[in-house]
This record gives structure tokens, C-alpha cells and sequence, in this order.
């Protein structure tokens, strides 16, 4: 890949300010291809489970898609991210490792720093200094609820969900 | 009489203030607690029962302060009532937490803090605002990050929660990170870990642990969970990951964000190969993200359309 591609491809990625650019994804399920991010929508095309689309954008709960049956917004849920195309891997790949991440926004392994597998979390011994450092970062409920407001979070009520029959 | 003045004379209940009040757990919970047990029990508990424990109720306290096993029959009798109306667990919020602790420190020798004392009093922020959108807002809750390259969250009883590093370099919104404790708030409020040691028959629901904060842990709440942190590594069942997930979600909402951080952070995990490592305990303690996401897209449906909420990308703290 030319450097020049290679800069205008970054420089493309970064401006476009989408994280999730040059996406590939599969239809998990049958859902329609809406011309907004709203339910109520006018229905553009249906995609069938296991239509392959391109990701553009996320809006909240709606992907932006581009697909062989039309383009529009379809809700995220409905569909599972596939791989990085051919085409972005090797400039997001360097991008990753400018962020320490991988195309895939899979983290670069260092070494030296060990997993954490069923035998290590067996044989762990307690750590008790460890333990009250961690405990010494603990937030009041009154410091969650400025920090929230520095971000202007607002509680509101919201029923839990039903579980499913 | 009217039930709550029944209620009232339960006072001998609200006599184990002393460890209490440490891990915030409020007396006045109690009538509370108990009050709605009785409205239910008209619904939940056979006649008999419920007389029993209304007789009781109306036995003066001071009787029962003198009587050392009348006491403790009176405190497994309460918490027989509770288990079967609240279908928590009977075990006591200071045992919780002793268990809970235990599971910390085991963990945090297996993986130690990052050391960042600004990530962790973030993650301490963000996690402790959305737990006070759940119904036990009286936990001390504890949010961490611990070092490992491992893709990973972990939670234990009494409100112990830690992520591993390889999972916190994923996010890219404090809406996500919202969303992943969620999930593991969703753990500890339905006492999920904790039901997994009694139908394992490791908790004796008749003995109260006098948590010691002795260095090395208490042997007795260590001779509970087994080895070191192995609890959190076992399997919860796949209902109880879908079930969290569905907490997450709504917590998260209540708490202001854009509904959709765990899914998303779904989305990017499902990437991951299943023969991947850094992924290997995660894919295999929980249901495969896409199942996750199936599950989540039916429980939410269009439940949450028009909900606008902050996703505060610029506000995540980047790990160095």
C-alpha cells in the first residue's frame, strides 16, 4: 500500500469520527432496512438472517448499513459485527497499534502479564493489601451523584425488562 | 391491631447494629423489609405460618433479649420469612460481604490494581452512580480495574466488581463502561454467586460469620468459597448472564446513558475468535455475545426507542 493511500485512508478514518469505519456485519435475525434510526420510519428493504452488510454509522440503538438490498438504518441488535473488510485492515491495523489496539479493537498482547485462567484464580492467595487499596477508592453516594452531574446524567425511572417466555 | 404495628413490636430483629452499620446496612430497612413480607405473606405464606410469626411478633422484646437460642430461632425464623418472600437469599448483608471480600482479595492476587489511581476512582465514579439505580443502593459498592490482558469482568457478593484491563482498552464510551458494571451490578443484586455456594452447600445458612478483617483473609468465609477466586470462574447459569444483561441495559438507562453500551461492547467481543486466549474463560463462563445480543434485541424490542441518553466518549478515561 502506497504511503500516500495509507495517509489519505488514516486521515479518512480519523475525520470520519466513526469507530466503527469500514465494518462488515451479518443480519442475526430478519429486520427491516429503515430510511431514519426510528421505528416508525419508512421500511426501505427487509434484510433475511445472514444478509451480509456494510456498517456506516451508529446512531444510539441503529446501525447506518449499506447492503445489496438497499441502504438505511437497521436496528444494532439485530446485527453481528463480521470482520474488518480486506480492504481497512491494514490501515486500521496500524491505527490499532498506534492505540494499542488491533483492527479488530482486539488489544495487542504484551508480555509478561499473565492471563487469568480457572488454575490461576484456584491457586490465587489473598492479598490484603491489594484489597484495602481497592478499597480505599470507593465513591460515596453523594460524589456519584456530582460526578454524574459533571456529565449531566440525569437519573429517570425505567421498568426492568421482562424475561422472555 | 393494624399489620404494621405488628410490624413495629419487631424490634428485637434491629439488635445487630454493630457490624451493620459498617457495611451500611440500615436498621430501619428492616421494618420495611418485613412490612412488605407480611402484606405479601397474605399472598405467599400458608395461614399457619404467617400466625406464627405474628405471635411471635407480638411477644415483648425485652423476653427475647434474655434468650440467646430463642433469639437465633427468631432470626432464622425471620429469615425463612424473608428468603420466601423476597426470594434473596437469607444470608446477612455482613456475611455477604465477608464472602465477597474474601473473593476480592483472592482475585487481586491472582491480578493486582492497575496501577492508576485516577482510572480507579474513575471506574469507582461511574460504577457507584449506576448501582445506586439498583434496589441496594446501601452496598458499599467497589469498582476496580485489575492487570490482565484477559477480556474479563468479574463480580462478587456484597458489591465487589473488577474488570480486567484487556476489557477496560475496549471501550470506547464511560456509556459502555456504564454498561459492562451494570451487567455485573445485575450479578451482585440478584445475589447470583452467592445462590451458586448454597446449592453447593457451602454456606450453613445457620451460622453467622464474624467477618475479622485478619491479615490473609478469615478461614472460615475462605472454607466457604473454596479455593482462592475460583468461584468467579465458574459458570453462572446462562439464564443468570441473560438475566444481568437485561438489568444492565436498564440500569445504564436509569442512570442517564445511552442504553446500548453493553450491547455495543457485545458487539466488539463477539470479534474476538472463540480460540482466542485472551477470551477463552469469558467464552467460556458465559453464553457466546451473539446469543447475548439475540436475547437482549427480543427482551428490549422497541422498549427503548425514542430513549435518548449520554454516551460521554470524550469523558472515558484513557488507560496510558
Amino acid at each position: 500500500m502506497k504511503i500516500t493511500k495509507l495517509g489519505l485512508t488514516l486521515g479518512a478514518l480519523l475525520l470520519s469520527g466513526a469507530l466503527h469505519a469500514a465494518e462488515s456485519g451479518t443480519a442475526l435475525k430478519n429486520d427491516d432496512i429503515k430510511a431514519e434510526p426510528f421505528r416508525d420510519a419508512k421500511t426501505v428493504a427487509t434484510l433475511a438472517t445472514g444478509d451480509k452488510v456494510d456498517i456506516l454509522k451508529k446512531d444510539g440503538g441503529w446501525f447506518q448499513v449499506k447492503s445489496a438490498k438497499g441502504q438505511g438504518w437497521v436496528r444494532m441488535l439485530s446485527i453481528r459485527k463480521g470482520d474488518v473488510r480486506k480492504g481497512g485492515s491494514d490501515a486500521s491495523g496500524l491505527l490499532g497499534l498506534a492505540s494499542g489496539r488491533a483492527g479488530t479493537g482486539k488489544v495487542v498482547a504484551t508480555t509478561g502479564i499473565r492471563g487469568l485462567n480457572e488454575e490461576e484464580l484456584k491457586a490465587a492467595k489473598f492479598n490484603e493489601e491489594e484489597l484495602k487499596r481497592a478499597e480505599s477508592y470507593a465513591t460515596g453516594k453523594s460524589a456519584a451523584a456530582k460526578f454524574a452531574a459533571q456529565g449531566q446524567l440525569a437519573a429517570r425511572p425505567f421498568d426492568y425488562l421482562p424475561a422472555p417466555k | 391491631m393494624n399489620k404494621n404495628s405488628a410490624i413495629q413490636s419487631f424490634s428485637p430483629f434491629a439488635t445487630r447494629a454493630t457490624q451493620g452499620e459498617q457495611f451500611g446496612y440500615q436498621l430501619n430497612e428492616l421494618p420495611f423489609v418485613l412490612s412488605s413480607a407480611v402484606s405479601r405473606a397474605y399472598r405467599r405464606i400458608t395461614g399457619v405460618q404467617l400466625s406464627i410469626v405474628l405471635a411471635l411478633a407480638l411477644i415483648s422484646g425485652s423476653a427475647w433479649a434474655a434468650n440467646p437460642f430463642e433469639q437465633e430461632l427468631f432470626k432464622a425464623l425471620k429469615q425463612g420469612v424473608q428468603e420466601k418472600v423476597t426470594g434473596k437469599s437469607a444470608v446477612s448483608v455482613e456475611e455477604e460481604t465477608a464472602i465477597g471480600r474474601q473473593i476480592a482479595g483472592n482475585l487481586l492476587g491472582a491480578a493486582p490494581l492497575v496501577k492508576d489511581a485516577k482510572l480507579q476512582k474513575y471506574v469507582n465514579n461511574v460504577g457507584r452512580w449506576v448501582a445506586d439505580q439498583s434496589e441496594r443502593p446501601d452496598l458499599i459498592w467497589h469498582f476496580g480495574v485489575i492487570e490482565s490482558n484477559d477480556v474479563n469482568a468479574f463480580a462478587a457478593p456484597g458489591g465487589y466488581i473488577f474488570v480486567t484491563k484487556g476489557l477496560y482498552k475496549l471501550l470506547q464510551s464511560e456509556a459502555e463502561l456504564a454498561g459492562v458494571l451494570a451487567h455485573e451490578v445485575g450479578h451482585v443484586i440478584r445475589q447470583h454467586h452467592l445462590k451458586i455456594l448454597q446449592q453447593s452447600k457451602l454456606i450453613d445458612l445457620g451460622s453467622q460469620a464474624i467477618a475479622k478483617n485478619v491479615s490473609g483473609g478469615s478461614d472460615r468465609v475462605q472454607n466457604l468459597i473454596g479455593s482462592g477466586a475460583e468461584i468467579v470462574s465458574r459458570s453462572l447459569d446462562k439464564d443468570a448472564e441473560f438475566e444481568a444483561d437485561r438489568i444492565a441495559v436498564v440500569l445504564a438507562t436509569r442512570a442517564g446513558y445511552d442504553s446500548f453500551g453493553l450491547p455495543a461492547v457485545l458487539q466488539q467481543i463477539g470479534h474476538f475468535a472463540k480460540d482466542d486466549g485472551d477470551v477463552a474463560l469469558l467464552f467460556k463462563t458465559h453464553p457466546h455475545p451473539d446469543d447475548r445480543l439475540a436475547k437482549l434485541g427480543t427482551a428490549m424490542d422497541d422498549r427503548f426507542d425514542g430513549v435518548k441518553g449520554k454516551t460521554l466518549e470524550k469523558r472515558l478515561y484513557r488507560i496510558k
